[in-house]
Order: structure tokens, then sequence, then C-alpha cells
């Protein structure tokens, strides 16, 4: 049951279920997936539609969302994470549908003048880790938009 | 079989009266012990069957988690040194499966599968988290969304979960801190009360809670349960059966089942501040004949603070947004004549064995046996929940 990939907590840009998404940060373009038929975002990332069971295609997303709620992490629950706390880790409900949630850092601010359904737009970072040395994956994280 | 956008609950015989519980045990219950759930299962076994007043070849039906197992039926023999046929489910155990058991019991007696059924389960992710393996977040880095879109991004493991699940609920709800702390003192209070429990002689105060060191603002120490090693076991039997046995029964009145769509991606659930407690009681309170307010204690699931006020609420206790209230103002005291919750002191509390020491103490309390004892206790109720599942257990005395 452990985890032995040794980039982790790194995400696995190689899994092919999980790359365009990866693939697509690099680019910078934040890529979701979609159902061909229903025209609904599905997320997190299916074999099929749950709905309606047709496949699902990768689509660009304007990258604008609001904050829907967030923690402050204090502990390090992770080794990879002891020389990052605290930081702001949070879930922002996209503007083409607030019912999908991306889970990432919210990054260029203190958190004490966060609040909750404020607009966020995304920006993209190498994550890197102290942990895994030498590497990064660029990632979608998000800051406060700019009025 | 009922459905809407966030999940589902299962439609369920009606067994009110069919079977009871006679038979409890618990081990020890403790930090890191150095013992395995092996050994655990076995104490806790052989401590039910003897208060039930039973021998190891009368039990002939095993019931263990499948998720997380360690007391099976070559360990049952291995233990006792016996070999009879025994019938089995991993459809048991502690978390939510520890208040559907006795419905999955019930089927096997009613279908002379078996007569008496032994409910196992135990943990030791104390001693087995102190040597790095193990623990309630490794089930859920394996996954492949989980592990690839949320811990990569710091949302691991469940204090962050939860974290942003309280934030967003005292923003929905206007909840203060105070709320939290009183439902955290209140539960050490009913564990100084309890022996047994690992924290029975440290107390806590709303003063301690508020200070606590912050685990993921707004979760402090003291919203979050410890890791412990420990476990319990109960025996399930036919009603008439139960009657002639050692033990008052206690009888199983209803159970219900529910699931969230979203299972254990928490951060895509559609209703974030709520559980499928929801799903869940419904059924279990009609299979009961009974509401909310007949119950005189009630006992949860509770890894954080914010679970047990979501499930008070989701079960109908009160209005969403009440719970913490209702802990401010003593309600959920073992004395308060309102609404006794976790007497045992919970997850929070007493131990993190996930569930079984719960429908443990509604039996002690409806025998009358338990230390925070409640007064004329008949109807108690255990809500289990496990992120993509809940369950609810409606038990009360032989009327
Ligand atoms: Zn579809």
């Amino acid at each position: 049951m452990a985890i032995t990939r040794e980039t982790f907590p790194l995400p696995d840009v190689s899994n092919p279920f999980l790359a365009p998404f990866f693939d697509g940060a690099a680019k910078g373009e934040l890529l979701i997936t979609r159902c061909r038929l229903c025209d609904v975002l599905v997320w997190y990332p299916e074999e099929s539609c749950p709905t309606c069971s047709n496949d699902l295609e990768w689509v660009q997303v304007s990258g604008r969302a609001t904050l829907f709620s967030w923690a402050v992490v204090r502990r390090p629950f992770l080794p990879a994470f002891e020389d990052m706390v605290p930081f702001v880790t949070a879930l922002v409900a996209l503007d083409e549908d607030p019912h999908v949630r991306l889970c990432s850092f919210i990054v260029d601010v203190d958190p004490e003048p966060l609040s909750i359904d404020s607009p966020v737009e995304v920006v993209f970072r190498p994550l890197q880790f102290a942990t895994v040395p030498g590497q990064f994956v660029i990632v979608p994280m998000f800051k406060p938009a700019e009025m | 079989m009922t459905r809407s956008a966030w999940g589902h609950a299962v439609s369920l015989d009606d067994i009110n009266g069919k079977v009871a519980i006679v038979g409890i045990g618990e081990t020890e219950y403790t930090k890191v012990s150095g013992r395995s759930v092996t050994e655990i299962g076995a104490k806790a076994a052989e401590r039910a069957i003897e208060d039930a007043g039973l021998q190891p070849t009368d039990i002939d039906g095993l019931a263990y988690s499948g998720a997380f197992p360690g007391f099976g039926v070559p360990e049952f023999h291995d233990h006792f040194g016996t070999s009879h046929d025994m019938w089995t489910t991993p459809w048991g155990g502690g978390m939510a499966w520890a208040g559907t058991v006795p419905y999955v019991a019930a089927r096997a007696i009613a279908n002379r599968e078996a007569s008496y059924i032994l409910n196992v389960f135990g943990v030791a992710w104390a001693s087995e988290r102190a040597q790095m393996t193990g623990g309630p977040g490794e089930v859920h880095a394996t996954q492949t969304a989980k592990q690839n879109l949320e811990v990569p991004f710091g949302w691991f493991p469940q204090p962050v979960y939860f974290a942003t699940i309280m934030r967003r609920y005292m923003h929905e709800h206007s909840t203060s801190r105070e709320e939290f702390g009183a439902l955290a003192v209140t539960l050490r209070e009913h564990a100084n009360l309890t022996p047994g429990s690992v924290f029975h002689a440290k107390s806590l105060t709303m003063q301690q809670y508020l200070d606590a060191p912050m685990l993921a603002d707004p979760l402090c120490l003291y919203d979050s349960c410890p890791i412990s090693d420990g476990g319990g076991a109960f025996i399930v039997t036919s009603a008439e059966r139960a009657r002639d046995l050692k033990q008052a029964p206690v009888i199983v009145l209803g159970v219900g089942e529910g699931y969230s769509a979203t299972g254990t991606n928490w951060s895509q659930q559609r209703e974030f501040t709520k559980t499928p407690q929801i799903f869940s009681s419904p059924g279990a309170f009609a299979m009961a004949g009974l509401g909310p307010s007949d119950v005189d204690v009630l006992c949860c699931y509770d890894p954080f603070t914010v679970v047990s006020l979501m499930q008070i609420e989701d079960m109908r206790f009160c209005e969403p947004g009440e719970a913490g209230q209702l802990a401010l103002q003593g309600h959920l005291r073992f004395d308060s004549g309102r609404l006794p919750y976790n007497t045992h002191g919970g997850l929070l509390s007493h131990a993190y064995v996930l569930g079984i020491a719960h429908c443990i103490e509604l039996v002690k309390q409806l025998r009358g046996s338990a230390s925070a004892q409640v007064e004329d206790c008949r109807v108690g109720v255990y809500g289990g929940y496990t992120g993509h599942m809940a369950s609810t257990l409606v038990l009360g005395t032989d009327r």
C-alpha cells in the first residue's frame, strides 16, 4: 500500500490519465475534462462520463475562479512540506462551473486578508520539494484576482 | 433507492426487533502499545464471548473489517483452539460498517447461516505509525486523483480536508471557535468520567482549546482526534435467543445506510458542509418507528469537531448550523436531559478506535452500566461516517 514512487509527492506526470493536465500547465493552459455529449465539466477525470458514459475530452478553461475555502497548514503532515509551512492550500471553484473545485496553493498573498468566495486567478508556477531534489513540475496555482 | 444530486440511501428490509446485541468486549485503549491488530481482535472477542456467557464454539459467525482486516476466522480458530464451521463477512468491523453489520447479521440469522455472530474490530495505528507505516492518510495517498491532484498541492491528509470544510462551515453558519471548543470540552469531560479512555486523567478547558496550536487553521489540536491502539467486539443473535442469555438484550430497532456520490473525494462533494448521514438516518428512524426527539443518547463517529456538528444536524436533531449552540449551551452533556452525545468521550477524547467503542458505549448506556450514565436511557443511536458512506443504527432496550 505504501507509495514507492521516488518523485512523490510531486505529481506523476507520466500517468496517462492525468498527463494532459500537467502538459497543459507547462504550456500555461488550464485544462479540465468535459463530456463530449453532455457538454459539462467532469472533475476529477474519469474513464467516461458518469452521467452518459460517453468519452471525456480535455478543454481549456479561463483560470478565473472563486476561493471556495482554504486551510493554513501549519503542521507539516509530510516530510516534503517541512520547509514550506505555513502555506495556504485551497479549493477554488471555477467560474465556468463552480461545482468543479481545483485544489491548489494560494500564492502572492498573506492568509489574513483572504475571504471566502473572493475572485482568484490562475498562475503557473514550478512545484518543487526539497525531498525530491533537482525536479519540478509546472502546476496551476492561484492568486487573488486583480480588480 | 432515492437519489439526489450528491448521494443516495440504500433501501433495506425491515429488521426492527429481529436481532439483539448480547455481548460486548473491549481491549485496553492506549497510545503506542506494540500490540498487533490480531492480538487486539482476539482480546476483544474473548471478552465479548465471556460477557455474553457463551463459549467460543457457540460463535458460528464472524464479521470483520474488509478494509482493515486482522482478525478473521483463521485467527479466531488459532486463538481459541477451535475448528468448527463459521459463516463470515468482511462487511463488519468499525467505522460506518459498525452501524450496518447488525443488518448483515440479521440477514444471515434469518437465512439460518449463523446463530451467534461476533463482530470484531481492532486498530493499531498508533503503533504502526511509530514505525512509519499505516495510518489514516496512507490509504488516501494511494488513490490516483488524490495522489496527483490533491497531495502535491498540500491538500492532505484528513486534518487539512476537515480544516477546509470547517472554514466553509464557519462562514455559512457564523460559527464561533467557542462552539467547536464547547464540543471538545464536553467530550473530554465525558472521557474524564470514563475509566479506560485514553484521556481519562487529562482535563481540557475552553481556554486550553482556544490557546491550542493550529494544525491547519482553523482546525486546532483539540479539533482533531489522536491516533490510538485498541478495539472492541459485539455479538449479535436473534431477539428470541437473546432473551435466554446472561445480559439484558439490546434490540436493533433500525438501520440506515447512505452514500456520497463523490466518495472520499471531499473536495468535489457538492454539499461540502454536509455528510451522507442526510441519506442514511431517515431510513433508520423510519424502520425504528421513532424520530430524533425519541433518542436518549447519540454517539457519532467524530474524528474532527466539525464532523460531530454536521452529523447532528444531518440527522435532524437540530437545524443546519445550530449544533454548535447545542454544545455551547451544555445540551450535549450526559446529564443534560437533552441530547447526551458521545458519553464515553468519542474519538476525540475516548480513543480513536473508529466507532466500535461508540457502539459498545450505546450498549452500556442501554444496559444502565455506562460510566457517564444517562438517566432512564431507552433509545440510543450510532451515526457512522467514513467519508463515502454513512450508517445509522437505532438501538433500544427490550420493551
Ligand atoms: Zn455525459
